[in-house]
């Protein structure tokens, strides 16, 4: 795999925006940031709405992809661009999500929304008309999901990557410094887990690293590339930019992310948890 | 727990400029506006780096050019983004209980 597999800069976007079986679609952590302007041809996902279970603490099931997809009329064969503010931190959440239900052509604007913004490129807001569709998606692709069982029993077995920032791992904060403190689970880490900041990947634009610096990032942290990986943060966005970097730019076999993340593991009675700067 | 820290203390979905606070309360608040010729730069970015210079959150900037982080104790660095090349930092000192007001000229 290469990076043109996964990513497209600005320039591709504006040659190839109004092509047939194109479709942009941003998904924002501000999720009233697509009103106030977006990519000309552009679609909205909102990550909470459209893509969490209102009742259970899960993702939207097969049929409600199916129905949301079809709805914002895209298809199985569309290439999907998504990109989204904050680094693409909450579109490279939709990538994993899209790659969960099996819709493979899917890819990332690099730089996502900020670097869009800084150059100063078109933002509009017309809502594009698309037609419906009849999506059908795969089955829930479980070899990138992680469940809180398989955390427990990676500990000291396979490369656990805590990507919060360090006085989140320390359990000195709760939630990323951007948000309000007051959290009902412990703060710490999972031991044996390493602080690798999911945000160091980036640069400032936020376009991602170049390989060798990204894979100079993980090795200094102590990630093993040898065996297994799973990520995880505070609520699984996060860490599916790390899952979107370890397994589509690095292309490592069997990444994971544990969408359960802190806000599941922190309240689990009985687990091991670390204090503290060390693994 | 706050009024104003509860409604987005859910998830992670802060709005441009950061999620709202009346008050301090037990949070260490680091917030001010980006201002350029005097008038607010809409368009833009605050970073919060740690005393490390690593990033650790990052808002647009709202309507007002304003930026809000709820951060730990310490020292940090606010650096602003925008269009232009425009990267400017300023060094803060956060503590709980309190609000640190910046006014960012670009």
């Amino acid at each position: 795999m290469t990076r043109s597999d996964v990513l497209v800069d600005a320039d591709w976007v504006d040659a190839h925006r109004d092509d047939p079986g194109v479709v942009l679609v941003e998904v924002d952590e501000d999720t009233s940031a697509y009103d106030k302007g977006h990519i000309r041809g552009a679609v909205k996902l909102d990550w909470k709405q459209d893509l969490q279970d209102p009742v259970r603490r899960d993702f939207i099931d097969r049929a409600g992809f199916e129905a949301l997809l079809s709805e914002r009329g895209i298809s199985n064969d569309d290439t999907v661009i998504l990109y989204g503010g904050n680094n693409n931190w909450f579109a490279a959440y939709a990538y994993w999500y899209f790659k969960l239900y099996g819709h493979d052509r899917v890819k990332l604007l690099d730089g996502g929304r900020k670097k869009w913004e800084l150059d100063s490129r078109e933002l509009v807001t017309e809502v594009p008309n698309r037609p419906g569709t009849s999506y059908r998606a795969q089955e829930q692709d479980t070899s990138i999901r992680a469940f809180r069982d398989e955390v427990v029993s990676a500990i000291g077995n396979k490369n656990l990557i805590d990507v919060r920032s360090p006085d989140e791992f320390a359990g000195r904060l709760l939630a990323p410094a951007h948000l309000p403190q007051e959290q009902a689970q412990r703060g710490g880490h999972v031991p044996t887990a390493r602080n690798v900041p999911w945000s160091k990947a980036a640069e400032d634009d936020g376009t991602f690293k170049s390989d060798d610096a990204l894979r100079q990032l993980y090795g200094d942290a102590g990630v093993d590339f040898g065996i297994d990986t799973i990520a995880y943060c505070r609520i699984g966005e996060r860490s599916a930019h790390t899952w979107f970097v370890m397994h589509e730019l690095l292309g490592q076999p069997n990444v994971k992310n544990y969408d359960g993340s802190w806000t599941e593991y922190g309240s689990l009675v009985g687990v091991p948890i670390k204090l503290g700067d060390e693994s | 727990m706050s009024e104003t820290a509860q409604a987005t203390a859910a998830g992670c979905g802060a709005p441009a400029g950061g999620a709202p606070a009346k008050d301090a309360g037990n949070q260490a608040i680091v917030q001010g506006k980006v201002t350029k010729d005097g008038a607010p730069v809409q368009v833009g970015y605050a970073r919060l780096l740690n005393s490390g210079g690593d990033f650790v959150a990052e808002v647009p900037l709202g309507e007002d050019g304003g930026f809000r982080f709820f951060a730990a104790p310490g020292d940090w660095t606010l650096r602003v983004l925008a269009p232009g090349g425009v990267k400017t930092d300023r060094g803060v000192s956060a503590a709980i209980g309190e609000i640190r007001e910046l006014e960012v000229a670009v």
